[in-house]
């Protein structure tokens, strides 16, 4: 415990210096503005940001962009309650307390509960985090590829069966996914695969491609079919934030702390992030909060539950990010991205060769949570007139962004095509609801599962068994199915019930 | 026979079923020398082609045969929408208007400035683009318009090419004159 202690005050002395300060305060400040902007989303933003960091050293680009990350949590919140309008999907459920507080005339109040609510779930979170990142990454440096497979397997299968309106086409995008990352040579053999020809194919589909495609260009296609509209915004002269008193704070503690804890074990899982966390924790309050009858009538616990989950799962995703090397949201796949692109590989052994880079990151996110609620203080009124920025304007940068992004990672305007393709994919998975994130998640972590796969196969002489007769791969391989199987026994009880109250 | 919304239903599935099936070709030509008892470079992709299939198969024979339409969703998913429902479907707002022409104007638009781009070179390509794509949306402020493509676009070539050292396209003769001028005139070697 000392040893992470003394390693978290060097990550702080990290942060201070001017040049991962500095990133870190405009990661907040670019964070807070897409997540206020309806055009953009929290992943998106992270996406296009990456470009800029290619120059940067390792450990200010992983701050600007988790800080970026933090701060997209949070800065929706004000427009949901100001005006009605969720700059991300986290914060639909601010409208239905935060705006009908704001309708009360309580709409200050509204935004002291919410700033509160991101410092305490944020807060939180970091403190996890730091406890639990070095006794997980300890014992999964006793892992080998069955483990490491079962696991990939697990959050594949996560992603599968929480996300999407159907588990089919979950399944598809998953498999499409999985598919993407065998094109090029394979490493065991050196046979081409899908590669017809083209030379660029031969060092594979970079997953960060996909992810500009799908979440950038596709996402702007998406809202050009659907016409572009601004926000008219009224009464942005009147906006202050409240501060709770610490007599009403304690009525709520059990709030507080329902909502850290969904979002801490929300965020842990691939595939579910802040979105789910919120919808899911504001459910949570409906059921066992003291208040539950009166939820939806604009009172605190209602903000409080969706934004303390929201900002929680921060600190829950990066866990399995830097002691597995597995992103467990869109926005963590982005900041692997910017590990790998700096020669850097998150996983167990990164705790032992490089420490300082994962303890300035947990540090940046301790004093990112302190300086973003600072800014949230003081600079709402301002942030909330970017809503006046054309839509059409911020969609034109965004696709040069995701243009420029995708020819400056390797120079090479076939990048910039697959771009395109995967946009237009993205756009016509969204069309035909076809969920992206499994298609993303499966891009990513593909190439780790086919060669977990394949070595304990080698291994083990074909045996496929062993993934299921070993003590810590078997249990972890059963539950992942019967994640899987668990929407499809959801539904059949469903239509039991239905009939049975048919009858 | 199936009523056209059962195959309009089943379109996706057949076209991603074709698709998989001519990659399963494919990856069963793949060129390699077997080694004996390990699995061969095509084992992966292939079992994950029949998976696909096998998933495009069942909502094909669930759809024509059993005229499914409810999906099996996914469990946080499902609870997302009921508790949007629960609060007068907040999320679910009101059925946004489809207008297909914007959006094949605007991929068409984008493949061109994609095609343009090694020809004209950044600069020149980029900013006619950002122009174009701007008043496709429908604003009509053309001082804006003038201000927001040409400084937006000599920003970001500063920044990636003088900061970032990223070399973006200068363009074929004569474009590329106009590009080198810019890069002079930014200090940018």
């Amino acid at each position: 415990m000392e040893g992470v202690l003394v390693q978290l005050a060097a990550g702080f002395v990290n942060v201070f210096t001017p040049v991962n300060f500095a990133a870190l305060v405009v990661g907040l400040i670019v964070g807070l503005l897409v997540a206020v902007l309806p055009g953009l989303t929290l992943v998106m933003g992270v996406v296009l940001a990456l470009p800029f960091t290619y120059s940067m050293d390792v450990i200010p680009a992983i701050i600007l962009l988790t800080a970026m990350y933090l701060s997209g949590t949070y800065a929706g919140a004000w427009t949901s309650i100001l005006f009605h309008v969720p700059g991300e999907p986290i914060d639909v459920p601010l409208l239905w307390d935060g705006y009908a507080m704001a309708r009360k005339g309580e709409a200050a109040q509204a935004l002291g509960w919410t700033l509160l609510s991101a410092f305490a779930g944020g807060m939180v979170a970091a403190v996890v985090m730091v406890l639990l990142a070095q006794p997980v990454a300890k014992i999964a440096l006793t892992f080998s590829t069955p483990e490491y497979f079962a696991i990939l397997f697990f959050g594949l299968a996560s992603v599968v069966s929480l996300g999407g309106s159907s588990l089919t086409n979950a399944l598809i995008s998953l498999f499409a996914g999985l598919l993407i990352a065998t094109v090029g040579v394979d490493d065991t053999y050196g046979t081409h695969r899908f590669t017809f020809g083209v030379p660029l194919l031969s060092d594979g589909i970079d997953y960060l491609v996909v992810m500009v495609g799908a979440y950038g260009l596709g996402e702007v296609f998406l809202r050009m079919e659907q016409g572009f509209n601004s926000v008219p915004l009224e009464a942005v002269g009147k906006i202050r934030t409240r501060l709770p008193r610490l007599r009403e704070v304690l009525a709520t503690k059990m709030t507080f702390l329902r909502g850290s804890a969904t979002g801490i074990i929300v965020g842990l899982v691939p595939g579910a992030g802040a979105t789910v966390a919120s919808f899911l924790s504001y459910g949570i309050e409906g059921q066992y909060g003291k208040r539950r009858q009166e939820m939806g009538t604009g009172i605190p616990e209602g903000i409080i539950a969706p934004q303390t989950a929201a900002t929680a799962s921060v600190g829950g995703a990066i866990i399995p990010l830097v002691t597995l090397g597995i992103p467990g949201s869109g926005a963590t796949a982005i900041i692997l991205g910017a590990f790998l692109l700096h020669g850097l590989q998150p996983g167990p052994q990164v705790f032992q060769t490089s420490s300082h880079i994962i303890y300035a990151m947990f540090a940046s996110v301790f004093v990112g949570i302190i300086v973003m609620c600072v800014i949230g203080y003081f600079a709402t009124k301002a942030m909330v007139r970017v809503l006046e920025f054309p839509e059409v304007i911020v969609s034109a940068y965004v696709v040069m962004l995701c243009i420029l992004g995708a020819f400056a990672a390797r120079n090479n305007i076939t990048d910039v095509w697959l771009v395109v393709i995967f946009g237009v994919l993205g756009y016509l998975f969204e069309r035909f609801k076809f969920p992206i994130t499994p298609l993303v998640l499966g891009v990513i972590l593909g190439p780790l599962a086919e060669s977990s796969f394949m070595t304990t196969m080698i291994s083990y002489s074909n045996d496929w068994t062993v993934f299921f007769t070993r003590p810590i791969s078997g249990p972890i391989m059963l539950i992942a199915i019967l994640a899987l199987l668990y929407p499809v026994f959801r539904r059949m009880r469903q239509r039991m019930k239905q009939r049975i109250a048919s009858q | 026979m199936a009523s056209p919304a059962r195959l309009k239903r089943i379109i996706p599935y057949a076209l991603v079923g074709a698709a998989a099936g001519y990659l399963y070709y494919a990856a069963a030509n793949f060129q390699y020398h077997a080694r004996a008892g390990v699995l061969g470079p095509d084992f992966w992709p292939k079992a994950l082609l029949a998976l696909v299939i096998a998933a495009c198969l069942y909502e094909i024979v669930m759809t024509l045969a059993l005229g499914r339409r409810d999906d099996v969703g996914g469990v946080l998913e499902e609870i997302v929408e009921e508790s949007a429902e629960e609060h007068g479907g907040a999320a679910a707002a009101a059925p946004v208007e489809s207008r297909p022409y914007l959006l094949l104007g605007g991929m068409a638009l984008t493949a061109l400035y994609v095609w343009a781009i090694t020809k004209l070179g950044f600069f020149t390509a980029t900013v006619p683009y950002l122009a174009a794509f701007v008043a496709l949306g429908g604003y009509r402020r053309w001082g804006v318009i003038a201000a927001v493509s040409v400084i937006g676009t000599l920003l970001m070539m500063f920044f990636f090419m003088k900061v970032v050292y990223v070399s973006l396209p200068i363009g074929q003769e004569p474009f590329a004159q106009v590009t080198l001028l810019l890069m002079k005139l930014m200090g940018i070697r």
